[in-house]
């Protein structure tokens, strides 16, 4: 359905996010800001709130995208979806998620070519234990890593 | 285009302040390293909540997790505003000490959907992430015991957090009033424009499906219930938040 112990981000993680603290403090990287986007349980809902997350990256002229997520199962579909709409705008985007061996992707699509995933237990799966699966400090620098390799392929392209 | 072009447009200052010892006391306070809780005050917060049966508090020592604990529905800093709105101004946050919300209901139900962490603590709990407390830190565990069934409708699990929050809030009134001069230690944060580099968003995709999964936005004091606006209610639409709210605890995960 959603969000499991080991990978749900505690109000304490938000607080200190590895993510936006290796974003920020990136000297080649302008943040513009933090889109947050809800996990509806429709469909159509799903497919709607993440084109309108696509069409703000988009009208914020952003060169390139990190978009994480503390769920899977279901919330992969939402997931999915935001990353194919971003990319369809020709945005370079790298995925963060718990991926595992019991988290695989249920929809895929070609956008999705790089997933840091954040698995950290021995089985790859949801142990229940908190904070095991949760994004650390390296995965954030992996996907920023493969973010600027994504951002410089597109530049060298024009 | 020129080189260190940054324009700074806002700055927010955390301060923190180290707790080493917390006590049960007749007032919430803090003198020196040590936080002293009120706990009579959870009879009052129990007064309000029509959906809760009890609450059990209880302080954590490091090293003492050998036992039970219901599912964890949070952890959660203890951060006041003191000056400014949430993403400038100062914040102080207290280090060494986290509150950790669990929930069941009167019939042993866990309130938790995908999966719960119940069990022995020890093993439920990985320390030292940056959503969880250290090693050495010290556990306020909150513990919420709803009545019978209450625990999977989205009411239920929102009075867990809204009670919590208002323990949590006696003590944030006293942490606004710490001295900022006697701060452990100091952080200042920037929003800022660096023209010429590349524009990169983060898009963080959460919770908002309903029953225990919410997340809260915006509340009126930092990691805090009271006053959010929860992504539900705003229909799960795409809202930006700059690097200083969401470090300011812009986000209150409640799932």
């Amino acid at each position: 359905m959603g969000v499991g112990p080991s990978t749900k981000e505690t109000t304490l993680h938000h607080f200190r996010d590895p993510l936006l603290q290796v974003v920020s403090k990136d000297d080649d990287i302008d943040l513009l800001g933090i889109i947050i986007v809800g996990t509806p349980q429709d469909n159509e809902d799903k497919n709607f709130v993440g084109t309108r997350a696509a069409a703000w990256a988009e009208a914020m002229r952003a060169d390139g995208v990190i978009i994480s997520v503390d769920g899977w199962g279901n919330s992969h579909v939402d997931y999915a979806n935001t990353i194919e709409e971003i990319g369809k705008r020709d945005i370079p985007v790298v995925g963060l998620s718990f991926v595992g061996t019991q988290a695989q992707f249920v929809v895929k699509n070609r956008y999705m070519d790089t997933i840091v995933d954040f698995n950290k237990s021995i089985e790859g799966i949801e142990t229940e234990v908190v904070g095991e699966n949760n994004l650390t400090e390296l995965d954030a620098k992996k996907a920023v890593a493969l973010l600027k390799l994504k951002m410089r392929k597109k530049a060298d392209k024009r | 285009m020129a080189i260190n072009d940054e324009i700074e447009m806002r700055r927010l200052v955390i301060k923190s302040y180290h707790i080493s010892e917390v006590e049960f006391s007749e007032k919430t306070d803090i003198v020196d390293k040590s936080l002293y809780l009120q706990n009579s005050v959870i009879k009052d917060i129990i007064k309000e909540e029509e959906l809760i049966d009890t609450i059990n508090l209880n302080i954590i020592k490091p090293n003492d997790h050998d036992r039970w604990t219901n599912t964890i529905m949070d952890i959660i800093p203890i951060s006041a505003k003191v000056l400014g709105i949430l993403g400038e101004g100062i914040t102080h946050t207290l280090t060494g000490v986290y509150v950790m919300l669990t929930g069941v209901d009167s019939e042993g139900i866990q309130v938790a959907e995908f999966g719960s962490s119940e069990g022995n603590l020890k093993e439920q709990l990985v320390l030292n992430r940056a959503g969880t407390p250290s090693d050495t830190d010290i556990i306020i565990s909150f513990d919420v015991v709803l009545k019978a069934g209450e625990g999977h409708a989205r009411p239920g699990p929102t009075a867990a957090h809204r009670a919590c929050d208002k323990f949590v809030q006696q003590i944030r009134n006293v942490v606004k009033r710490l001295d900022g001069n006697t701060c452990n230690e100091r952080y200042e944060f920037y929003d800022k424009i660096k023209s010429g580099k590349k524009k990169v968003v983060i898009i963080k995709q959460v919770a908002g499906q309903g029953a225990m999964y919410d997340t809260q936005l915006f509340s009126k004091e930092p990691s805090a219930f009271a006053g959010g606006r929860s992504i539900i209610d705003i229909g799960n639409v795409p809202i930006i938040v700059s690097p200083n709210e969401y470090r300011d605890g812009a986000i209150r995960a409640m799932h």
